[in-house]
């Protein structure tokens, strides 16, 4: 295991204007194992903890209980030697914005250790593996978004940390951009690094990751592999919009079907957990025909990780924030 | 450790000379001050000449170099604490003081550059001063200058607020300043403010580098500027550290 937590958690203490000081527990007891060579996700809406988990993790902020071991390490006691393994890029990047890119490559490589010569030799080697050595002498504020982000990405990787953390690293980018840096994570798996990443977008976990867990209010809600997390709900997903005051006697015939896992309401929508829709489907139209209950529409998904975060939580992570 | 410090300060350097304008431009001040006061002071002290009036005068001007060329140096630190950059660094292998001490020489050092240009010019201008005491007084600039790099880097990681902050430094410069003599000599002062002005590190710098300029190396004031500052930028120093230890702490 590359990282192995326990209990972890952490608690504010705010002051807001003249009012007594505010306890605030951003993370209140979260349990992570990630297994070496995986890319594993954290979940969550925003203000979930994940951040603070992540900074937990990476040796930015002392837990207010509990342990960590982060690339064999405790996170409390050798804070140094965690560092040395570690890559990390936080949300806003984290790259000097005045600076051009290729000087705080040759930077960071130095201050890993290297000697002047290695460190410039691997930061044109991570210039040309990002498609960015045409940028390298521009100051990185003149700089896109996306081109930022991969800069920070580099930076990280200079040292060929085999851990690496990215701190909602696709928040804020444009769909081709996000779409590349997925591919950019997958080539790291590739190469045997290990990721730890959060997230609030439901997609990315599941097309990125490994393992994941999912986080709300401070706690793990669901711990897993997407697809056993997706399967623990159901297989998939039918979802019905009916006559007005169709709701309530649809729910309750539904539910009684033998083949039908669960079935939630969502106002006039309903969504019906099935584990094998195109078997179930057919048998669902009839019994809603023979109950009188004219179907408005109707569609067939595969479940999402949104089901899952909606079983544990009562809520859909999309309207979550 | 050091070899931290050389890289950050390397890095800096480099980035000062990507910039040179703004260095320069922040010598357009003492630069004024000389080509367009040091004349009416000249004019307004009986039997001054120009060469006499540069003497005096041109201390009080590095002084000004020292203090206000580093009293803001952090405002460029608040932004790195937002964006994440300062973050980044304190979770790499850095030695995290490096990363503050490492800043600091590079304002020490650019503060020399600016003196020397200051001087060359007052020299242009009719000054004629001691060489050995110059240069000691270029120690001394640098001295002031690592207490209040360190004053502004301590309070940039303590307020990362840039509106406080500049509030806060207008606050401190403008006595700081005025209770040196740069502009009139104390002696002018009445006594109260000569008791205050005894209080002020940089009241005591502006007068060892008169003496310095003068050649006189036994006055008192000279180890009193050393030691005010020197003890004063450790502290100051110390401050600034500690707060990048316990960065997002």
């Amino acid at each position: 295991m590359i990282i192995e937590a326990h209990g972890l958690r952490k608690t504010f203490t705010t002051r807001r204007g003249r009012g007594k000081p505010e306890q605030v527990e951003a993370v209140r007891g979260v349990d992570l194992s990630v297994e070496a060579g995986h890319v594993f996700a954290v979940l969550g809406p925003n203000g979930a903890g994940k951040t603070t988990t992540i900074r937990m993790l990476a040796t930015l902020i002392p837990p207010t209980a509990g342990t960590a071991r982060v690339a064999g390490h405790d996170v409390a006691a050798e804070p140094a030697e965690v560092r040395r393994s570690i890559g990390y890029v936080g949300q806003g990047g984290g790259v000097d914005e005045n600076a051009p890119g290729r000087a705080g490559l040759v930077l960071a490589g130095r201050l890993g250790g290297m000697t002047r010569r290695r460190a410039e030799e691997r930061g044109e080697e991570l210039l040309a593996a990002f498609n960015l050595t045409e940028l390298a002498e521009r100051p990185i504020r003149t700089l896109s978004g996306g081109q930022k982000r991969r800069f920070a990405l580099a930076i990280g990787l200079v040292n060929r940390p085999p851990l690496l953390f990215l701190d909602e690293p696709t928040s804020g980018l444009d769909p081709q951009n996000r779409a590349n840096l997925w591919e950019e994570v997958r080539s790291l798996r590739g190469q045997g690094t290990s990721v730890l990443l959060t997230t609030h977008y439901l997609e990315e976990a599941d097309a990125l990751c490994d393992r994941l867990v999912i986080i709300d209010h401070g706690l793990v809600v669901a711990e897993g592999a997407p697809e056993e997390l997706k399967k623990q709900v159901a297989g998939d997903v039918v979802t019905l919009r009916l006559r007005h005051g169709d709701a309530g006697p649809a729910r309750a015939l539904l539910s009684a079907q033998p083949y039908v896992r669960e079935v939630r309401a969502e106002e006039e929508t309903l969504r019906v957990y099935l584990d094998d829709g195109e078997h179930g489907l057919p048998p669902l139209l009839r019994a809603l025909e023979d109950g009188g209950l004219p179907i408005q529409s109707i569609s067939l998904d595969r479940a999402t990780l949104d089901d899952v975060f909606l079983r544990h939580t009562g809520r859909s992570l999309r309207d979550a924030d | 450790m050091l070899r931290h410090t050389a890289l950050f300060l390397d890095y800096e350097l480099r980035q000062t000379l990507r910039n040179p304008v703004w260095p320069l431009f922040g010598l357009l001040q003492p630069v004024m001050y000389l080509l367009l006061f040091a004349p009416l002071v000249a004019k307004t002290t009986v039997g001054g000449t120009m060469a006499d009036t540069l003497k005096l005068f041109t201390p009080g001007v590095m002084m000004m170099i020292a203090l206000f060329g580093s009293l803001f140096v952090g405002f460029g630190m608040i932004s790195e604490i937002r964006n994440g950059y300062l973050e980044r660094l304190a979770v790499s292998p850095a030695w995290r003081p490096a990363i503050v001490l490492g800043r600091t020489l590079r304002d020490m050092v650019v503060l020399v550059v600016q003196a020397l240009v200051v001087v060359a010019l007052a020299w242009l201008m009719g000054m004629r001063a001691s060489v050995p005491g110059l240069a000691v007084m270029l120690l001394l600039m640098a001295a002031t200058g690592l207490l209040a790099s360190g004053l502004s880097y301590g309070m940039a990681l303590a307020l990362r607020d840039e509106n406080g902050m500049g509030q806060i430094m207008q606050f401190f410069a403008l006595p700081v300043i005025l209770l040196t003599g740069i502009m009139l000599p104390m002696s002018l002062a009445p006594a109260w403010m000569q008791a205050v002005a005894n209080f002020n590190p940089l009241y005591h710098a502006v007068e060892a580098g008169r003496s310095l300029f003068d050649g006189d190396f036994a006055d008192p004031s000279i180890p009193l500027a050393f030691g005010l500052t020197l003890a004063l930028g450790a502290l100051t120093m110390t401050w600034s550290v500690a707060s990048m230890r316990k960065l997002a702490g």
